[in-house]
């Protein structure tokens, strides 16, 4: 394989790690919450996008729309009535709570649908190759790509450019100044929870070609998931989101050339990273 | 060596700047062997900054601070609280889910250096023990002994603070707010306990509450934005015009 | 005189009650009472000590680790390797060097690692361990690779019991007294100064720096202790069952282990014994018949204690005694 193929591959499913993991950063940033149940939105998710369009025969892009409403809706729930009585609790039980949550998503999921897994039934326009003038390469690994890109800009624009996203910025870098300056954080964080659950739910769906789809799909990616955020910074869109390029094109990269155990490097590397810059790369120092 | 004349504490030319933010500018401070010094200022004048600068929280960013005429500027907090200097917080910083008993005899058996000891039971050390006793009963905390942190009303818990510092045998000790948040029917018992403290220990008093101030304090230090504004006995302080239109004035009137 | 009663209470809480032989004689009497299921008991008493490992961190200096399970695959390697390459079978030095390989591990990682908190700390304790895990996947040559190491034998007990290969008779004793000392060696340290500031520390950071004490060296010291005992713990269990291989390593015996502890209580000594006892024999029951129900109730469990029951079963127990003390004195 040479160079730009593997790097589109590793860009593909580096977009993937960056649509779902992008709501974790901004809620752990908000809130320090940390959320071992994210993976399980991707899960559910992607569950519901590919079962509606296997049942129901829904197009793609309105099976991913429901994807993204029922998610947040039920994250809304679960925030509302679980999440948000562990806000000023210790980790440790926030570790509890979020690994108790996955365990009852994937077990409800094998229950009630099965231990299989499913796939998502591409259409025709995205199935097949495109030609790019110098390459031939898979047409949907380009949309992921151009979705992701198009999804950061987005996010970014409206992070920057909006008061809503001004005040997220502020509450990340100082959660106290912010509420004092009448930022109500809380409802900030549903919002914020609800969007990045839903945007999980569309990254478990659309990734499901990359990263598969079944139970243990949360268990399976949660370090993965915390690598990405870590590393791009808490609460960091842009950060995470080279971040998430980043091990995604690794990663891709090692399991070519060492097929056996090369995701070790990672492990080493974020390890290493993070005791140099506890913040992330991307992050602010003390946020 | 340490000479007879040198204070118990003492700063000189002390800065601390966050960014273009200045703290602390230029401080030169002497806290004499026993004495009853407070500082006073405005919100916001660097005082609680003084503190964590003395005792090692924060670094300056330039000027010496000097424990019995000896050079402490660059020895880390642990090392400074050995050599004497002892403080307490403005908002309580106990290990609440532990007795009054408990707290005190940690901080006793840190002083004494067992802390590290692995193989005797806590309980078998009676020096510790005894000593935390003794403070306990000194700060009339007595009944609540048993008691956990998070049971004492907030009051009791500040007596808690004092006996903790106490517990570490202090030269200095330094009083970061003490009656804030009590009552001010309750606040003479802690009035009592610093009156009764031991005479040779040097006592830093950080307050708002004039009546505290004037009472207990025999030297008064105005801190305003990060520097020394005026400094004199109380009723030199209470003369002082400057003083009085920059920060007393509406505390003595009100 | 009240100060006199909580410092005479201080002065006796070390000393041993009498309610504290039972968890032995339990396991004793469980020893003759169900002779078909000792090789499950060998396994609970070893989850207890890695449990009780992970209390002295968890539950005592409040240090919140996700990676514990590398010391129990530290240890567990080391017995394994040793025995496989070097034909070095005895098992009781084979414990020993287990301790000391996790010891050291926990000591180089402690010193390395708990200079951070809260959530960097978490992700560090979980790459760590993934590190190791995919250490040992890699280095097949020595580890076995995915498939471990099987089929280990080791030699005689102090040179007088030999395993038993089928009824776990000499493995459920052997663990049960190892686990007695290690059982003693946390529990004193627990009652001591050391264990007295580790709570301090589990209390308030901010102010066990203000009374002098120095932190992280405390921090670490317990970290690396704990590390060892979790090595004796994996040391065991290869022992014990004749093999090692990845699952030692993984995040489903660490996430096993904080369950266990966090269900029977955390930071309670007993905790430990409770919850992997409760954990165990429910999941021995349940898991293999409705595995999916299992993990479903486990999930809800975890939920439920999180959000209602933070101190556990023992937690549980002892407000229940509180207020009925509270009513028959009123």
């Amino acid at each position: 394989m040479d160079l730009i193929t593997i790097l589109l591959g590793g860009l593909a499913s580096g977009m993937v790690l960056f649509i779902v993991s992008v709501g974790l950063s901004v809620t752990m940033g908000l809130m320090g919450f940390v959320n071992l149940a994210h993976g399980g939105f991707a899960m559910l998710g992607g569950y519901v996008i590919a079962l509606s369009m296997q049942h129901w025969g829904l197009p793609f892009g309105w099976a991913l729309l429901l994807g993204f409403i029922a998610i947040a809706a039920l994250s809304v729930v679960l925030e509302r009535l679980f999440y948000s009585r562990l806000y000023r609790a210790g980790e440790l039980d926030q570790v509890l709570f979020t690994i108790g949550l996955v365990f009852v998503m994937t077990a409800s999921v094998t229950l009630g649908i099965g231990p299989t897994s499913q796939s998502v039934v591409l259409p025709d326009w995205l199935k097949g190759q495109t030609d790019l003038g110098f390459i031939q390469y898979r047409t949907y690994s380009l949309a992921l790509i151009a979705a992701g890109s198009l999804l950061v800009l987005a996010l970014w624009l409206g992070f920057e450019r909006t008061r809503f996203g001004a005040r997220i910025r502020a509450a990340v870098d100082n959660r106290r100044m912010a509420s004092s300056l009448g930022v109500d954080v809380g409802r900030l964080f549903t919002v914020t929870f609800a969007i990045g659950s839903g945007l999980a739910a569309v990254g478990g769906g659309l990734g499901a070609e990359i990263l598969g789809l079944d139970p243990n799909y949360p268990l399976r990616y949660l370090v993965y998931f915390l690598i990405v955020v870590s590393v791009g910074g808490l609460g960091r869109v842009t950060g995470v989101f080279f971040a998430a390029l980043l091990i995604g094109v690794l990663d891709f990269v090692l399991k070519i050339y060492f097929p056996k155990g090369g995701t070790i490097f990672i492990y080493a590397l974020t390890l290493m990273l993070l005791l140099a810059r506890p913040q992330g790369l991307f992050g602010k120092k003390g946020s | 060596m340490t000479e007879a004349s040198s204070p118990a504490l003492e700063t000189r030319g002390l800065c601390k700047n966050f960014g273009a933010l200045e703290v602390a500018r230029e401080v030169n401070f002497r806290l004499e062997r026993g004495a009853r010094h407070a500082l006073i200022g405005p919100n916001g004048a660097g005082k609680t900054t003084f503190i964590n600068l003395l005792t090692g929280v924060l670094l300056p960013s330039r000027g010496n601070i000097l424990l019995d005429g000896e050079d402490v500027t660059s020895l880390a907090q642990a090392t400074r609280v050995k050599r004497g200097i002892a403080r307490t917080f403005q908002i309580n910083q106990l290990f609440r889910g532990l007795t009054v008993q408990e707290n005190v005899c940690i901080a006793v058996a840190e002083r004494l250096g067992v802390g590290g000891s692995m193989l005797r039971p806590a309980g078998k050390r009676a020096d510790v023990i005894e000593e935390a006793s003794r403070l306990i009963e000194m700060l009339k905390l007595g009944g609540d002994a048993g008691r956990r942190i998070i049971e004492l009303p907030y009051g009791r818990q500040r007596l808690v603070e004092i006996a903790i510092a106490l517990g570490l045998s202090p030269r200095a000790l330094l009083l970061d707010e003490p009656a804030a948040g009590i009552p001010s029917a309750e606040s003479h018992i802690l009035l009592d306990a610093i009156a009764t403290l031991p005479k040779d220990i040097a006592v830093l008093i950080i307050e708002h509450d004039m009546d505290l101030v004037f009472r207990f304090a025999e030297r008064i230090t105005v801190l305003v934005s990060g520097a020394i504004f005026a400094e004199g006995t109380p009723s030199e302080i209470a003369a002082n015009r400057e003083v009085r239109s920059v920060y007393l004035g509406t505390a003595l009137d009100g | 005189m009240a100060s006199f009663t909580a410092a005479e209470q201080l002065a006796r809480r070390h000393r041993f009650q009498w309610w504290e032989t039972l968890p032995w004689i339990a396991a004793l009497a469980a020893f003759f009472a169900f002779p078909n299921y000792l090789a499950f008991g060998t396994q609970v008493l070893i989850t207890i000590l890695f449990a009780l490992s992970v209390d002295l961190v968890l539950g005592y200096a409040g240090i919140v680790t996700l990676g514990h399970a590398a010391f129990f695959g530290a240890g567990a390697y080391t017995v394994g390797m040793l025995a496989s390459h070097f034909g070095w079978t005895e098992p009781l030095s084979g414990l020993l060097a287990a301790a000391l390989v996790a010891g050291a591990v926990g000591l180089v990682s402690g010193l390395v690692l708990l200079r951070t908190t809260g959530l960097t700390l978490l992700m560090l304790t979980l790459c760590t361990m993934t590190l190791l895990e995919q250490a040992a996947n890699m280095g097949a040559a020595w580890t076995g690779g995915f498939d471990g190491i099987p089929g280990l034998s080791f030699g005689k007990i102090l040179g007088l019991f030999s395993f038993d290969v089928l009824y776990f008779r000499s493995q459920y004793l052997y663990v049960l007294t190892v686990l007695l000392i290690c059982f003693l060696i946390a529990r004193t340290l627990i009652y001591s100064s050391f264990g007295q500031s580790l709570t301090g520390v589990r209390e308030n950071l901010l102010r066990m720096h203000a009374v002098g004490a120095p932190v992280r060296a405390r921090l670490v010291i317990a970290y690396a202790i704990s590390a060892a005992l979790a090595g004796v713990a994996g040391g065991l269990f290869t022992q014990a069952t004749g093999f090692v291989n990845l699952a030692v390593l993984g995040l489903e015996r660490a996430a096993g282990v904080l369950i266990v502890l966090i269900l029977g209580g955390y930071g309670r000594l007993y905790g430990a014994f409770v919850g992997a006892v409760a954990y165990m024999v429910l999941e021995h029951f349940l898991a293999k018949a409705y595995p999916t129900a299992w993990q479903l109730g486990i999930g809800i469990v975890l939920v439920v204690v999180a959000l209602y029951a933070r101190n556990g079963i023992l937690g549980l127990a002892e407000t229940l005694r509180g207020k009925r003390r509270q009513r028959s004195a009123s």
